[in-house]
Formats: C-alpha cells, sequence, structure tokens
C-alpha cells in the first residue's frame, strides 16, 4: 500500500493534492474501512426508501398471527401485535440513524467549535468557556430533557437537539486539549508570521490536526446516541409507539425474549452491524487522515 | 588487559519497513582511565551500542545479533538480569543527555543520589548522605547540605547535571557512559561540566565512554576516538591523529563541515553601510504579571542595514527569541519602535500595523523556525505548505503559475520537484529545513529571521544548510537575522554580530573585529568557554 501511495504521488507531482484527496486514496485502499462505509450506506439507502420498499405499513396489525417466526410471508417474523418485523425494523433504522447521525452532528459543530475558540484563545477565555463545560457536566441531564420536553412539547427535533446539546460537552473537552498543544507548535506560528488570519489558521492548521481523535469519538458517540434514544423512549420521552427505532424494538424484544428471540435478535443484529461498520470506519477514517500511519 | 572488549557486535530493529540494522559489527576497547568518544551524526548507532551494553535497548524491536561485550570477564550482552542489576548503576554508570528529564521531579535531590548506594551497599542512610554531600561539593554544588534537600526544579540546568554527574559517581564505578552530556546545555555552562568530567575523571582513574555528535567536544574530551557512520565504524584511533589527518573521506567530511572560519569573502555585505532598514528603538518585552514581571527583553535599540546578516548570538533565556518574535510580531512589545523603511522617505512601524497592513508587511518580513520537525504542519504536502502564501498573498495568477512558483522554489532549495506531494514525515531533518526555507521564500521577502535555524541538525547538514542560506541571501539580496547560541556558526553567516546577556545587548560589531577583540566581558567569557 504504501509503495503504491507513493507511485501515486509521484505520477500527479506536478499538482497539488489535498489531505481529502489523499485520505480518500488511502482510505480506498483499506478493505475492512470500505466494507464498514458500504454497510453504513446500505443502511442509510434502505431507510430513505423505506415508505417505497417496506412490505407492510408499520402499524398494519394482523391480529390473528400473532407474534409468529420468520417465514416466507414475514422474512423476520412478525411481533406480538401481528405486525411485520422487517418493516418495523426498516421504520426504525429511520429513526434511529437520524437520531444517531443528526444528534452526533449537533454536537460534533457545538463542540469543535467551543473547544477549538476556547484552546486557540486561551487564558481567561479558555477558562471561562470550561467552567461552563464543567457546570453543564454536573448538570442531571434528564431533568434537563424532560424540561425541554415539557416546555416544548415532544418533537423529533427536540429530541436531537437535546441529545447533541449533551454529548458536545466531552468533544468540546477532547478538542480543547488537542488544540492547546497544538497552538504552541512551531506550524502555528509560521502560518501566522505567514499572514493567515485566525480563521484559517483554525481551519487549515488546527482541525485537520484534531480531526483523528474526534472521528475516533464520533464514531463512539453515535452508538450512545442510539442507545441514550431507546432509553429516553422507554421513559416515554422519545419515539412513541406505534412508531419505532431499533432502540426500542431491543427493549421490547428483551421483554419478550425466551418466548419470541427473533424479536430480539434482529434489532440487535441492525444495531451491531452498525456499531461494527462505524467502528471500521472510523478507524480507517483516523488513519487515511493521518500521512505519518502506515498501517494498512 | 582492557576494562572492557566489545567484538563483533551486531544489533538490528525489526520496524514496520522490515529489518533495520542499527550497529553492524562494531568492536573497540576501553582501557582503564582513558576517555573513549565515539562521534556520529544522528542515526550512525553511537548510542545504541553503548545502550546494549547496560541493557537498556528495548527488545523488541531490537534484537543483538551478535557479538560479545567483555566486562571484567562477564559478557555483558548474556549475562542475566541479576548479574546486569549488580553492574548497572555500580560499577557501569550512565549520565544521560537532558538534565530536566533524568531526574525525578518529584523526589528530593538528596535522595536519588543516595538511591543507587542504598541500592548496591549496605551502608545506613547517615553515611550514604555524608558521602552524597561530600561528593556534592566535589562536583561544584556550594552549600551542599541545605541542597541536598531541594527538588531538582530548585536547580538550574547545569546545576542539575552536576546532581546527574553525582549520582553516577556515586557508587564509585570503574565505567562511565556520557551520552551527550553537555548538548542541552550553554556553551559557558558546558566548558565547566566537560571541565569537571575530565577532573573527576583524572582524580578517581575511571574509565569514560563520551558520546557526542560534536567534535569538538570529542576532540577536547577524548584520548581515543571512533567515528560511527550508518552503525559501522569508520575510523577509530588516537584523537590527535584522526583530527589531524583523517584518512576516511567521511571523518574527512565530517571534520571540513565544522564551521570554524570567517565569512567566506565572497558572501560579505557590500551595500550602504549608512543604511537603516530595520531600526529597533528602546524595546522592552515582558512577560507575567506586575508581582511577578520578567523582563525578557530590557531597553534595547538596534539598526539592521539592508542586505546584511546580522548575527544575534546569546545563552538561553537571553531574551534572543523574544526579539526576534517582537519583529515578526509574534509577541507584542510593551515598549519602544520598530522600524521598517519601505523605501528613500516612507517607514512602517510594525508594531502598530493591524489588520490589512499588518497582512501586507507579513510578506515582507518572514521566519525560519528552529525545529523542522514542529514548524511543518504534518498534515500538509510539501506542495500545499508552498503554495499556501502564494495564494494568501495572491503573488500567483492561476494554477498553473502556483504549479510552476511552487517546483521553482524547491528547486532552489534543492528539493527534488517529484517530491512535492510527500508529506513532512517522509522527510529527514535537513530536507525539512528546506521546505520551511522555501517556504519564508515563497513571498520574496526582504528581511527573514532565521531563529537557531542549524541548532537541530547534523554537522554536515548544518554545513549543506548555511552555504544555502548565504547563496539565497546573495542571489536574492535579503537581509537576514541570525539567531544561534553557536558561535562558529555565526562567525561563519554574519557579518556582524550582536551579543545578548540578560535581555540587553551588551556588544555590537563587525563579526571579525568581536571575535578577535571582544571588550564586552561577557562577549569574552562566551568566547573563552568555546570548545
Amino acid at each position: 500500500m504504501i509503495d503504491s501511495l507513493k507511485e501515486y504521488q509521484n505520477l500527479n507531482f506536478e499538482q497539488g493534492r489535498s489531505l481529502w484527496q489523499d485520505a480518500w486514496y488511502r482510505l480506498n485502499k483499506n478493505k475492512l474501512a470500505m466494507l464498514g462505509l458500504y454497510v453504513i450506506i446500505f443502511f442509510v439507502v434502505v431507510s430513505i426508501l423505506t415508505p417505497w420498499l417496506a412490505p407492510y405499513g408499520y402499524e398494519t396489525q394482523n391480529l390473528a398471527l400473532g407474534a409468529s417466526a420468520p417465514s416466507a410471508q414475514h422474512w423476520l417474523g412478525t411481533d406480538i401485535h401481528g405486525r411485520d418485523l422487517m418493516t418495523r425494523l426498516m421504520y426504525g433504522g429511520r429513526i434511529s440513524l437520524m437520531v444517531g447521525f443528526a444528534a452526533t452532528a449537533v454536537s460534533l459543530v457545538i463542540g469543535i467549535l467551543w473547544g477549538t475558540i476556547a484552546g486557540y484563545i486561551g487564558g481567561l477565555t479558555d477558562t471561562i468557556m470550561m467552567r461552563i463545560v464543567d457546570i453543564l457536566y454536573a448538570l442531571p441531564f434528564m431533568i434537563f430533557i424532560i424540561l425541554l420536553m415539557v416546555v416544548f412539547g415532544r418533537s423529533l427535533l427536540l429530541l436531537f437537539l437535546a441529545i447533541g446539546l449533551i454529548e458536545w460537552l466531552t468533544m468540546a473537552r477532547i478538542v480543547r486539549t488537542q488544540v492547546l498543544t497544538l497552538r504552541k507548535q512551531e506550524f502555528v506560528s509560521a502560518a501566522v508570521v505567514t499572514g493567515l488570519s485566525h480563521w484559517q489558521i483554525i481551519r487549515r492548521h488546527i482541525i485537520p490536526n484534531v480531526l483523528g481523535p474526534v472521528i475516533v469519538y464520533i464514531t463512539l458517540t453515535i452508538p450512545s446516541v442510539m442507545l441514550l434514544e431507546a432509553f429516553l423512549s422507554f421513559l416515554g420521552l422519545g419515539i412513541q409507539p406505534p412508531q419505532s427505532s431499533w432502540g426500542v424494538l431491543i427493549s421490547g424484544g428483551v421483554e419478550t425474549m425466551e418466548e419470541y428471540p427473533w424479536l430480539l435478535v434482529f434489532p440487535g443484529l441492525a444495531l451491531s452491524l452498525t456499531l461494527f461498520a462505524l467502528n471500521f470506519l472510523g478507524d480507517g477514517l483516523r488513519d487515511a487522515l493521518d500521512p505519518r500511519a502506515t498501517r494498512d | 588487559m582492557s576494562l572492557l572488549t566489545v567484538n563483533h557486535l551486531s544489533i538490528d530493529f525489526t520496524t514496520r519497513d522490515g529489518t533495520v540494522s542499527a550497529v553492524s559489527d562494531v568492536s573497540f576497547t576501553v582501557d582503564k582511565g582513558e576517555t573513549l568518544g565515539i562521534v556520529g551524526e544522528s542515526g550512525s548507532g553511537k548510542s545504541v551500542s553503548c545502550y546494549s551494553l547496560l541493557g537498556l535497548i528495548p527488545m523488541p524491536p531490537g534484537h543483538i545479533k551478535n557479538g560479545t561485550a567483555i566486562f571484567d570477564g562477564i559478557d555483558l550482552l548474556q549475562a542475566n538480569e541479576k548479574t546486569m542489576r549488580q553492574i548497572r548503576g555500580k560499577r557501569i554508570s550512565m549520565i544521560f543527555q537532558d538534565p530536566m528529564t533524568s531526574l525525578n521531579p518529584y523526589m528530593r535531590v538528596g535522595q536519588q543520589i543516595i538511591e543507587p548506594l542504598l541500592q548496591h551497599s549496605n551502608m545506613s542512610k547517615t553515611a550514604a548522605k555524608e558521602k552524597a554531600i561530600a561528593l556534592l561539593e566535589e562536583v561544584g554544588i556550594s552549600d551542599a547540605a541545605n541542597r541536598f534537600q531541594q527538588y531538582p526544579h530548585e536547580f538550574s540546568g547545569g546545576m542539575r547535571q552536576r546532581v546527574v554527574i553525582a549520582m553516577a559517581l556515586i557508587t564509585e564505578p570503574e565505567l562511565l557512559i556520557a551520552d551527550e552530556p553537555t548538548t542541552a546545555l550553554d556553551v559557558t555552562i558546558q566548558a565547566q561540566i566537560l571541565e569537571l568530567i575530565h577532573e573527576l575523571q583524572q582524580r578517581r582513574n575511571i574509565a569514560v565512554i563520551f558520546i557526542s555528535h560534536d567534535l569538538d567536544v570529542i576532540k577536547r574530551m577524548a584520548d581515543r576516538t571512533i567515528v560511527m557512520e550508518k552503525g559501522h565504524i569508520v575510523e577509530q584511533g588516537n584523537t590527535q591523529a584522526i583530527f589531524d589527518a583523517p584518512t576516511q573521506a567521511y571523518t574527512q567530511k565530517l571534520i571540513a563541515s565544522i564551521p570554524n572560519s570567517a565569512k567566506p569573502e565572497a558572501y560579505r555585505f557590500t551595500g550602504d553601510q549608512d543604511s537603516h532598514f530595520l531600526t529597533l528603538n528602546n524595546i522592552s518585552i515582558a512577560y507575567g504579571n506586575k508581582k511577578n514581571l520578567f523582563k525578557a527583553v530590557d531597553n534595547v535599540s538596534l539598526t539592521v542595514k539592508q542586505g546584511e546578516i546580522l548575527g544575534l548570538v546569546g545563552e538561553s533565556g537571553c531574551g534572543k527569541t523574544s526579539l526576534s518574535h517582537s519583529i515578526v510580531r509574534l509577541v507584542d512589545i510593551q515598549q519602544g519602535e520598530i522600524c521598517l523603511q519601505q523605501d528613500a522617505l516612507e517607514k512602517l512601524s510594525i508594531a502598530e500595523l493591524k489588520g490589512k497592513a499588518l497582512k501586507a508587511t507579513r510578506k515582507d518580513i518572514q521566519m525560519i523556525f528552529q525545529d523542522p520537525y514542529a514548524s511543518l504542519n504534518p498534515r500538509m504536502t510539501v506542495f500545499n505548505t508552498l503554495a499556501e502564501p502564494l495564494r494568501l498573498h495572491g503573488l500567483a495568477s492561476n494554477a498553473e503559475d502556483i504549479k510552476n512558483k511552487v517546483l521553482t522554489l524547491m528547486q532552489d532549495v534543492g528539493l527534488e520537484a517529484r517530491w512535492a506531494n510527500k508529506y513532512p514525515h517522509e522527510f529527514s531533518g535537513g530536507q525539512r529545513q528546506r521546505i520551511a526555507i522555501a517556504r519564508a521564500l515563497a513571498v520574496e521577502p526582504k528581511l527573514i529571521i532565521a531563529d537557531e535555524p542549524v541548532s537541530a541538525l547534523d554537522v554536515t547538514i548544518q554545513a549543506q544548510i548555511l552555504s544555502l542560506l548565504l547563496k539565497l541571501c546573495q542571489e536574492r539580496q535579503l537581509t537576514m537575522i541570525f539567531i544561534s547560541h553557536d558561535l562558529a556558526v555565526v562567525r561563519y553567516i554574519a557579518d556582524r554580530t550582536a551579543v545578548m546577556n540578560q535581555g540587553k545587548i551588551v556588544e555590537i560589531n563587525d563579526t571579525e573585529s568581536l571575535y578577535q577583540n571582544p571588550s564586552d566581558p561577557y562577549t569574552k567569557s562566551l568566547l573563552a568557554a568555546r570548545v
């Protein structure tokens, strides 16, 4: 892989190429990461197309059927109300992935901005900004979410926001620590001397260098957000039946695990597969974005 | 009968790119009471071969492929851990390079010194303490009884290295391995420490293996010298003989690379003697708050002529870096004025610039940093590193133009065009410094501040970079402020030299006059401390 990359670099040496182009090239070489990427893309595409692909309606009940094992009509079986599990899994995936990605995106944007600004400016600004983070950390987040739900009413958008607003704290801390060390590096001084504005320095020199740990943390955040959503739904604060998410399906499946194991196995499989895919992709991305990583 | 006999020592390291031979077929002896110098550039295997004697190389990835090292009848390479513990720290001691990291910051200095003694003998704590205090006094630490109770951070760098030496000597070893013991120290301190090691060695009649990259230090310290390159011994013999008449090409090249002459005639300053290109008037820079104010630069005035190279010499903490950073506006001055001459009439007050005017001036003044490993963004290719300033200042009209300019720059500093898409970590230290130089040149500056640009480089690479800088300055009619702690380097490159001490410029003169007739006592002591 290294040799072929060198060849590739030599081949096009007359054109400048960005880190992103190189990263994409390297990612392409990492089979496990690409597999992860394909799995994620597959899930996302299926989720988007669910209304057209799903064989049944998500609330169509067939009470006569009850909970039935996988069969030719119902590939993944039906739940106790006789609803098609595959359909519910597909609709549930829509919510779970949406919550996972959207809430993580919210936390990512806030966390990176907050952490970068605090670390880059330093001094009093840093102290104040990080104390705010500490205070929010100490706040019992359930009360915070319940309060939000009570005041603004229950909505999916609010759920994204609420979860995102909690998850950014750790992100901000990770980013700030990285930025603190980077800011003292000579290449940042060199960028100042070159005449780059602070914003340009942050964008071109600081952020690409904090991406490694951030990406790893993202791949941990997405699953934890999905589980958080299941927990909130369980408390009656998240998704309400007949709507479903993977988390809701799993917690439902746990209750009837001994009689109808497929109700737990398939949603569990879907979630685990996503988590694995995310982890492989995350590791791959971290290596791809680090020119020094020579591992395949 | 030699104290230590090393025969056919070969050490491999397993890396991701396969097996690398760090040391191959190295043989040498050390006699009682003599000093053996091992000199070589980074990666020559000089440290690895000595570390292996004490079992200090990590295995894996290290692997001793072959060889014996007989110390008093024991093969150090085969001995078990128990035997090694009896030898390490008792009969063979070591002094490491960095006194800042080789002492435990949470342990009182005295405790650290007596630790090996308590470990290796049945001596009581009181007796050990008495011995340690006597030894501290012997290595030149006054008021030793009180300082025994202090923590390492209460000692200066040179004092800490004295403590480290005392720690190494307390068990009365027969062999002392000193790995670059003065590399992290200032010149005047270096001279004292070298003198101390020499004295102690004479008095106690111990054998010393002295490892250094610095030929001058080896020349002064060693009775016999080994020259290493890429894991092999290139030449060994009597130090005097090697330096007077080196037989091998590599040794000759090494010795020729030591800057020991005045600035080459062809590159000397011929411009206007009355030029006031850059004027610093009564500059003061201070750090800290009101209670604890530290004046890094104290009321300094200086004039730089257009087209000259001004050397700025001083020991660590003298304020030379703060001063240079204030010119490129990396630190703010509290007092004074920095003026850059634009043309016959116009002058620019750098310290007051803001926004667009500041950005425009940044184009005129560029900087080369000390550490080529830290001064390049690890996630940017050479091409992008060099293209960034061109794009930022609108110096190229289109992509084609950028490409041509980047490739020309690379050629000018001696980098091959096909390396354009490589990342910094794929280059050696010298090549990286070339990239950093190219980046500084990209915006076609008038003034370059070079802050210790060759200090992190090996001596042969240092010679190459120095001649590159001289050539570029002449071709492009650059003015340069060259900052260094190394007097020989400054003498070779600078037209005029300013000496800084404790935030003040104590002397400034034409380089040769200053070196031959220093007037200030501090300059004299600096020059006298040269090895």
